[in-house]
């Protein structure tokens, strides 16, 4: 299997005929039609069955949503147990008999994209994995999805090539593309590339503005990195003020006791 | 039996904790979809915004008061520490259980003992949940150990007092700023309000200031339940500490939000920030100055107030952090469903019914235990009493309270099981009930159109056809609306709809991919059949796509006719109903349109005119 492998979709070549939709249940043997989509959530389509949709945004412009396989993913960073893992490949997968169901990876995704079995009693989080288990047992050579496509709108190759391929494209036809890869910087980067004629912001959250180009990961480990200095700094500063009040006292007793007043203030 | 105040408390509590219990059988048997609001996303709710973040932070009493008393050395605060230690242990234990409910898999929660992330916060945070809680028991021992046959183990415990209680605030440091580092990883959905790159420091500062009002709030209760004197030196005392703490918490707060240019938004006259303008004068604000005047630290009822409006303040920090201004970011609004409000106050009433049984039965506070320990003996004493009402003997005091307190228990257990939901809401769905049944209202009443389901998914070819009218072929998804098949009002239509895919395929420069590539095109005839391209489509396994090319349905009214005037003369002929009209067009058509009003005119309602019903 290729290092680093991503997905290029172009916005402006999909006609949303939820092929790679099909595609993506049949390979990962998700059930059809599933769950219901739960009642609150931001119905884009997605559901713990239905690892990737096709949003219809106005005037026929259909935006493929799955997960973007971030190179420093905030859902491998939060989850305390390490169910989420990022491959030596590049595809974030998922492993439920670690998990312990915390649902911490749904709130630090800036996507959105993990889902949960809301209906069952033994649950997972489920999103998309790249097909990483096929690709690497050499089943398929490249996702699902991209196989499905009629229209090539989505492609697949290692990052390097996706990137020179979206920069091409832009370079050809500037008047119909945006001037901007999705995921070539946000968060740190992705492994899923979009480039389109519309603004992709509203596929996170952030209420539709531009995400950080900081990886996620490092705005928890600076709080998290001083944590051993943090525990034994607080324990050497509460030892040593009981010990100098202590002292304290100690030496006011004696004082008291030679002079012969008694009374031993109660260190007020 | 205890004192009234008292005996309606706890039966109240054992009420909340029965209704609890029922309702904790459906979360584990039916999982967290039918027992809760929570959504794809709104993952995190009441459970760990109030449960979890709030329990924390109100456990921050144990060792915010080990640090004045045992290291600082403020003797006169001594009667406030063991009850705060022991509310610590109680709240800590409560998140522990509460966790089990939040936690899709929660047998899986010793996981983080041996799955080790430390680059999570989630992961500090669990360690210090185990470590403190173990911290905490060690504290608690020695006072409970004193009444068992293991005294020695207490008083050897006892002299390791000092290291573990330093231990207990090393820990608290870390666990109550890890709440905080939690949130760090989504600046895309907490508000810019309250995120902040010193959140974790903002949380611990936050905890101590709440740690001393909490125990302002429970000295003040326990002394009205017991009817005890309260104990108004040593609370004027702390509520001087109080309005220190509360006066830098806000200062620290301010300066935080001027450094980062978000001052501004306080008065944005927002949902976030008017949420943020109550939270910082419940918790910090009011109190402070209130603390700050002497007259009012003598108060009793004013610092009783006072107290539980900071705690209440300080609370709703921890759900506004974690839940409530996150909607700014996801637009979707989550309310806890009454299932999560009964587990959290369940879980609080159990917290403290368990502070209240320590408080009357070991040496937490002796004042109450010497009380309590006074009117048992009374009561061994006295001649048995009847309940009022029945004239039936319960036993005699604590015999007595703990079969109300059962009855009590087990009544709210029915109660909740009878009305707990059994099903999850998503799938009670129109089309979910189209399934079960033939016929489907759709439509606003009163003028309905009954659809005749069953017959629609024959002629279009059985179970697997559903995508054709479902088109996302999900349970929850409406289906087609009649018109977009019976599109024509007098004659029979093809159900393909042209306009639509020229639509979707992107409007005319797209003919020729149909219609073959003759230029100029005019009309042709379809040079593609349906299944050229949607051969692999979502409905591939659809028996109807390959026999759509000449799929006519029937027209609006041909339709609609067919579908009502049978029944309608047939119930014109019924006695029992006895409308004898019901057959005639004007029934129907009534209604305000022009046409509509010339077919009551030419074809009237009633046989003789109007006037009859």
């Amino acid at each position: 299997m290729i290092q680093n492998p991503c997905i290029l979709t172009d916005v402006t070549k999909c006609i949303g005929c939820e092929q790679c939709v099909t595609a993506c249940k049949k390979i990962n043997g998700l059930p059809d039609p599933g769950a219901p989509p739960r009642p609150g959530s931001t119905p884009d389509g997605l559901s713990a069955d239905r690892w990737t949709t096709v949003i219809r945004e106005p005037d026929n412009h259909f935006v493929r949503k799955q997960c973007r396989h971030c190179l420093e993913p905030a859902c491998v960073s939060v989850c305390p147990v390490g169910a989420l893992q990022k491959t030596p490949e590049g595809p974030v997968i998922y492993d439920k008999s670690i998990c312990m169901g915390c649902r911490y990876c749904m709130l630090g995704c800036p996507y959105g994209i993990p889902h949960y079995q809301w209906d069952s009693a033994n649950p997972s989080v489920r999103k998309c994995i790249m097909c990483y288990p096929h690709l690497k047992s050499g089943k398929v050579s490249e996702p699902a999805c991209v196989t499905a496509c009629p229209q090539k709108a989505t492609i697949f190759g290692t990052r390097e090539e996706m990137l020179k391929e979206a920069k091409k494209r832009l370079h050809a036809e500037p008047s119909k593309y945006i001037q901007k890869v999705w995921g070539e910087t946000e968060v740190g980067g992705t492994s899923v590339l979009y480039i389109a004629d519309i603004s992709l912001d509203f596929l996170a959250w952030n209420d539709g503005r531009q995400l950080t180009s900081k990886p996620l990961p490092s705005l928890t480990w600076a709080a998290l990195k001083p944590v051993p200095f943090e525990f034994i700094g607080m324990g050497a500063v509460m030892g040593s003020i009981y010990w100098i009040i202590e002292r304290r006292k100690k030496l006011m007793a004696e004082e008291a006791a030679r002079s012969g007043k008694g009374e031993v203030p109660d260190g007020e | 039996m205890e004192n009234r105040r008292l005996f309606v408390f706890k039966g109240f509590m054992w009420v909340l904790a029965g209704l609890a219990a029922a309702v904790a059988l459906v979360r584990f048997a039916l999982g967290l979809g039918v027992s809760t609001a929570l959504s794809d996303s709104t993952p995190w709710g009441l459970w760990i915004g109030f449960d979890v973040m709030g329990g924390v932070a109100l456990a921050a009493g144990g060792f915010v008061m080990a640090a004045v008393v045992h290291v600082f050395h403020r003797e006169r605060y001594h009667p406030a520490a063991r009850p705060a230690i022991l509310t610590a242990f109680l709240g800590y234990g409560a998140v522990a259980v509460g966790l089990l409910f939040d936690l899709g898999l929660p047998w899986n929660i010793w996981h983080p003992m041996i799955f080790w992330n430390p680059r999570s916060p989630l992961f500090e945070v669990a360690w210090c949940v185990m470590l403190y809680l173990t911290v905490l028991a060690l504290e608690v021992a020695p006072f409970i150990l004193v009444r068992t046959p293991f005294k020695r183990l207490g008083e050897l415990l006892s002299r390791l007092a000092l290291p573990i209680m330093i231990v207990g605030i090393m820990l608290s440091t870390l666990h109550q700023s890890s709440l905080g580092t939690l949130l760090l990883i989504m600046p895309f959905r907490v508000h810019p309000l309250w995120y902040s790159h010193l959140l974790p420091e903002l949380f611990f500062v936050s905890a101590i200031c709440l740690g001393l009002v909490m125990v302002m709030l429970e000295s003040s209760v326990t002394s009205w339940l017991y009817k005890k004197k309260p104990e108004t030196e040593m609370m004027s005392g702390l509520a001087r500490l109080a309005s220190f703490a509360l006066g830098f918490y806000f200062l620290f707060k301010m300066a935080d939000l001027a450094i980062q240019h978000k001052l501004g938004m306080v008065f944005q006259g927002s949902w976030p920030s008017d949420l943020f303008i109550i939270e910082m004068l419940l918790c910090a604000v009011i109190p402070m100055v209130f603390f700050a005047i002497p007259k009012v630290r003598r108060s009793p009822n004013a610092l009783w107030f006072l107290s539980a409006c900071s705690v209440g303040g300080f609370v709703l920090d921890r759900i506004n952090a974690s839940g409530l201004s996150q909607v700014w970011a996801t637009h979707n609004f989550y309310f806890p469903a009454w299932t999560e409000f009964s587990i959290s106050l369940g879980i609080v009433a159990a917290c403290v019914l368990v502070f209240l049984f320590i408080e009357e039965h070991f040496p937490v506070d002796p004042h109450t235990l010497e009380q309590t320990e006074k009117e048992r003996e009374e009561l061994s004493r006295s001649l048995p009493v009847f309940a009022p009402f029945d004239q039936v003997w319960l036993g005699e005091g604590w015999r007595k309270s703990a079969r109300v307190y059962s009855f009590l228990f087990v009544l709210a257990m029915a109660f909740g099981l009878t009305v707990a939901p059994k099903t999850d809401p998503a799938l009670q769905t129109p089309a979910k009930r189209a399934v079960g049944s033939d016929i489907l209202m759709m439509g606003p009443g009163p003028r309905h159109v009954y659809f005749n389901h069953k017959k629609h998914q024959d002629e279009a070819g059985g179970t697997k056809s559903c995508g054709l009218c479902h088109h996302l072929h999900q349970k929850g998804d409406v289906g087609t609306p009649c018109v977009i098949c019976h599109q024509k009002m007098f004659v029979p239509a093809d159900i393909f709809s042209h306009e639509s895919h020229v639509e979707a395929l992107g409007g005319k420069a797209s003919c020729a991919q149909c219609h073959g590539s003759a230029e100029p095109i005019k009309v042709a005839p379809p040079s593609k059949k349906c299944s050229d391209c949607h051969q692999k489509d979502f409905m591939a396994q659809n028996p109807v796509v390959k026999k759509f090319d000449s799929k006519w349905a029937p027209s609006y009214k041909d339709a609609m006719h067919k579908m009502c005037i049978p029944c309608h003369e047939e119930k014109a002929k019924d006695p029992k109903v006895n409308q004898p009209n019901l057959g005639r067009c004007g029934a129907c058509h009534n209604g305000g349109s022009a046409t509509e009003k010339s077919y009551a005119a030419e074809f009237p309602p009633t046989a003789g005119g109007a006037g009859k019903n």
